[in-house]
């Protein structure tokens, strides 16, 4: 005989002002099976909390329906309670009478109506409720970390240095990302390569880390705690092993005039190369799409040069099996193209560049070894017009948002201008300056006070060329006029967008991305550094555009949840798993191939004699996630979810 | 030589060489326009095999029953283009192996029947393509054109009608090939989706559960909508739901025997017109 107790919350006034609690209450005691019907001020608190566990005793009660909030808040809390209790915590129901009912709705009387329904509805499924054990599954305490810039370097190291092994997948030849690229960073001006080179050697010298440079990841199977995941490690046509990076076939490879990714085309490289002279590991690669003997067979100098012959032409790119717990994705952004932009000139005028372009004009380790020289001609720039929020916060361009490093970034970019051409001008279009940030705001006033920034508030309408001059059209909204300003070399401040491919990995690997494609987080505010998938975390750029204090602290907060998750050699699961009626099951694999999770395997059902009667679908709980595909896809209803059988589901629908 | 004694030749052939354990083909029926299945074990029996153009029903539900191919022997089936997309379908849907399948193709056209070349599900490949770039049934489409124009009331009105016939017989289930499954959703009680009872309520469940299972699996064979005694136009639902699968996810059924599960599978480029 089910024993059902009813608890109505009154969330304060959250639910009482909206809906008749007593009415509820007084309804429900009525119906068939409901022990004890009651309420009160806030059950989630302690006293709350006590009355469910005391009427549970001294009712013996069988289920526990709390009318409150919806399941995402106290779900957890009452089931605990429940445990407590000794009632098996599945034993429990929320009735969500807040957001299904008093927050949407403004008519009392039917409000209550409502209420009433949707908690006789549970009331009818908990009484079909069964009790559950929750699933214990093994956690492969190793990390994968995708991404080797400074967000994944530095998960990478707060994992491994915690005593947990790391596999850090890189796509480019060399560990660094945008980092690498960078002259000096704001608020210190230290010099970027600087500061990160030491935790790239870090990195690969780490005897818990194993760095995965020109490898991308293929394919991702299985569920928290045990991923299963495919590396395609492409081929260097380099040996790796014996490769001592002397650089000599580099100085003789003779395809020389190929555009460095690198140098943002500033610079060229060589169809072996690595991509910047600290590139950790120092090992080339053949680009193959531009290396002579991939073209014709007629070259292979890169080969002969060798001394320890290390260049290996017949190299395949090889497919590898890695089994992970965790996954932090540190995949990054990239710059946008800004050749939509055509009123700022972008792509016809060799000397209108991007923000990028200028870190590695600035760079000491640069094309110009960190002289401002603009690319037409190799001369310095007299003045030099930035032009912010090109690209950011323009709903015409498609980027709503705010990329949160420009204003940082041109400001350093003026400083470091005056700080290498004393008599050049510079001017910044802006629309406002956004520097929170500790030590930032100084260092914009710094700009302006010390290094003569010149900034002018507005947009800049047009960029055009006249007797050798950008002229640099725009509106000064301060002084309320037009402002025409003639330069040398504009800078456009391009907004930071998600890598081209990063939707597409989003649905390899299983998280969910905003519009943008920006991978999204479990929750904005308290699930930051989560994504919506269990075991799978988030760091850096790829989550939103972030500067390199916020990309390390976020990537330090995932290596942080990837610990916890890893302190335990066991994780428990809910119980909420398909189960299969091999009796009716008539074997169409239908629910296989609908599976997310290929967690559905055959199974032999065979006579005593070994002959095989028929071959019936099997679920694999450890790796059901209980989303009920299968369920929906069954045509024999062979397939039912423990915790939402059809029994319950069906109660619950026919007591509306 | 008929083809009929072309056929008859061959299932003895292929009984007596061991080829098939059983040919399942048709004999005569109740009356001179009707063929019913016959089971044919030995040479000596093909002559009562009758291959004419009333031999329209489609026999690919036969090679279904628990048991009959798990000797791994091979089984003889007289079908036509509709039932070889059939066995495809079984094929992919794991409840044949095609191996075991010696087809015995014809198609009637004019009145009168005429062989296909070909002895595997795989032989018959060419000829399922283009049946797809035909596309459906023109016939069916004019049909359910007219049903298209109604206004969705008028139209709603007209299956209520037509369902509130239905005296869930389930003969549409027995006859169609691709009801296989040992027990149909209809018969589950615990708990009772559909209503047992013929009001027009539980009518519309079946006959709606019915079509959503057929979707991306009916080859538009006609065995349903000639076996309903009511004569509801079952032909028309199924149309509806093959030509959406075709028209949205170019998905034509029984292409191939390793084809997937119209509603199981996605693609990054499915058309998404059903979200709002």
């Amino acid at each position: 005989m089910a024993k059902i107790g009813v608890f109505v919350c009154h969330c304060g006034e959250n639910i009482a002002s909206m809906v008749e609690t007593a009415k509820l209450v007084s309804t429900i005691a009525d119906h068939p099976g409901v022990e004890i019907s009651t309420e009160y001020k806030y059950f989630c608190s302690d006293p709350g909390q006590e009355t469910v566990k005391k009427a549970i005793r001294e009712h013996n009660l069988t289920g526990v329906v709390v009318a409150a909030c919806s399941p995402r808040m106290h779900e957890q809390t009452f089931r605990k309670a429940c445990a407590e209790a000794g009632l098996n915590p599945y034993m429990l129901e929320m009735a969500n009478i807040r957001e299904h009912c008093s927050w949407v709705h403004t008519d009392k009387k039917e409000a209550t109506d409502k209420a009433i329904e949707i908690t006789r509805s549970l009331v009818e499924k908990v009484k079909r409720n069964n009790d559950l054990q929750p699933i214990s599954v093994p956690v492969t305490r190793r990390a994968m970390v995708i991404g080797g810039g400074v967000a994944g370097i530095q998960a990478a190291l707060d994992i491994a240095s915690a005593g947990r092994e790391v596999v850090l997948v890189e796509r480019e030849p060399s560990i660094g990302g945008h980092m690498a690229q960078l002259s000096e960073t704001f608020p210190t001006l230290d010099c970027s390569q600087c500061i990160l080179t030491p935790r790239m050697v870090e990195a690969i010298q780490h005897p818990n880390i194993t760095v995965m440079t020109y490898s991308e990841v293929e394919e991702v199977d299985g569920y928290i705690g045990n991923f299963s995941v495919k590396v395609r490690k492409k081929a260097r046509y380099v040996k790796m092993e014996t490769c001592t990076g002397c650089g000599d076939c580099i100085q003789k490879c003779p395809v020389k005039k190929i555009p460095s990714e690198f140098e943002c085309s500033l610079g060229n490289r060589t169809a072996i190369y690595t991509p910047f002279a600290q590139a950790v590991p120092n090992v080339p690669v053949i680009d193959r799409s531009r290396c002579t003997y991939f073209k014709n067979g007629k070259c292979g100098i890169c080969k002969k040069t060798c001394q320890i012959d290390s260049i290996d032409f017949d190299q395949q790119d090889i497919i590898e099996t890695l089994e992970v717990g965790a996954i932090v994705v540190a995949t990054g952004f990239q710059v946008q193209d800004t050749s939509g932009y055509g009123e700022y000139g972008y792509g016809r005028y060799k000397d209108v560049i991007t923000g990028l372009h200028f870190e590695r004009l600035a760079s000491a380790s640069g094309p110009t070894a960190g002289k401002i020289l603009r690319p037409s001609d190799g001369k310095e720039p007299q003045t030099v017009v930035f032009i912010q929020c090109a690209g950011s916060r323009d709903v015409s361009k498609g980027v709503r948002y705010c990329s949160r490093i420009c204003c940082m970034y041109t400001s350093k970019h003026a400083m470091l201008y005056a700080h290498k051409v004393h008599e050049g001008v510079s001017q910044i279009f802006y629309m406002d300056i956004r520097a929170a940030g500790k030590g930032y705001d100084e260092f914009t006033r710094r700009a302006i006070e010390e290094d003569k920034a010149g900034y002018i508030r507005g947009r800049v309408s047009k960029v055009y060329e006249e007797n050798g001059k950008l002229i640099v059209r725009g509106a000064d909204t301060l002084l309320g006029r037009q402002v025409e300003v003639q330069a040398d070399m504009v800078v456009l401040a391009t907004a930071m967008v998600p890598q081209h491919d990063a939707k597409d990995f989003a649905k390899k690997i299983g998280i969910s991305y905003d519009e943008y494609g920006f991978y999204n987080e479990a929750h904005l505010k308290l699930r930051p550094v989560e994504s919506s998938t269990a075991g799978i975390y988030l760091a850096g750029a790829c989550q939103s555009p972030k500067d390199i204090p916020d990309s390390v602290a976020q990537a330090s907060a995932a290596a942080a949840k990837v610990l916890g998750l890893f302190s335990k050699e066991h994780l428990e699961r809910e119980p909420v798993v398909a189960m299969v009626t091999e009796s009716t099951c008539a074997g169409c694999w239908g629910c296989a191939t609908a599976c997310p999770y290929n967690a559905i395997d055959h199974r032999d059902i065979n006579d005593r004699n070994g002959n095989l009667i028929k071959r019936v679908a099997s679920v694999n709980p450890g790796l059901c996630q209980g989303c009920g595909t299968c369920v929906s896809f069954c045509r024999s209803n062979s397939i039912d979810l423990a915790g939402f059988t059809e029994k319950q589901i069906f109660a619950e629908v026919m007591a509306l | 030589m008929g083809i009929q004694e072309q056929y008859r030749n061959e299932a003895a052939e292929l009984l007596s060489s061991g080829a098939v354990k059983l040919v399942i083909g048709y004999g005569e029926g109740s009356t001179s326009d009707r063929r019913r299945p016959v089971f044919i074990r030995s040479a000596d029996e093909t002559a009562r095999l009758v291959l004419d153009a009333n031999c329209i029903a489609n026999l690919s539900g036969y090679l279904v029953p628990e048991g009959l191919l798990s000797d791994g022997k091979s089984v003889a089936v007289f079908l036509k283009p509709d039932g070889i997309r059939s066995v495809n379908i079984l094929a992919a849907e794991a409840q044949v192996n095609p191996d075991q399948v010696v087809i015995l193709g014809f198609d009637i056209d004019g009145g009168q029947a005429s062989p296909l070349p070909g002895r595997k599900a795989t032989d018959f490949a060419p000829l399922i393509e283009s049946q797809k770039s035909t596309g459906l049934s023109t016939e069916l489409q004019q049909e359910a054109d007219q049903l298209e124009l109604m206004s969705a009331t008028d139209r709603f009105e007209y299956w209520n009608q037509q369902f509130s016939k239905c005296i869930k017989c389930y003969a549409c289930r027995q006859v169609c090939p691709m009801c296989y499954c040992r027990r149909c959703i209809v018969d589950v009680n615990q708990p009772q989706w559909v209503n047992t009872s013929s009001h027009t309520l539980g009518n519309f469940e079946w006959n709606i559960v019915r079509a959503f299972h057929l979707a991306g699996r009916c080859v538009a064979c006609g065995g349903c909508d000639r076996a309903c005694p009511v004569n509801i136009p079952l032909r028309l639902i199924n149309h509806r739901m093959s030509k959406e699968a075709l028209d949205a996810f170019d998905h034509f059924a029984g292409e191939s025997a390793d084809q997937k599960p119209v509603l199981a599978t996605f693609r990054q480029d499915d058309p998404e017109t059903f979200i709002l």
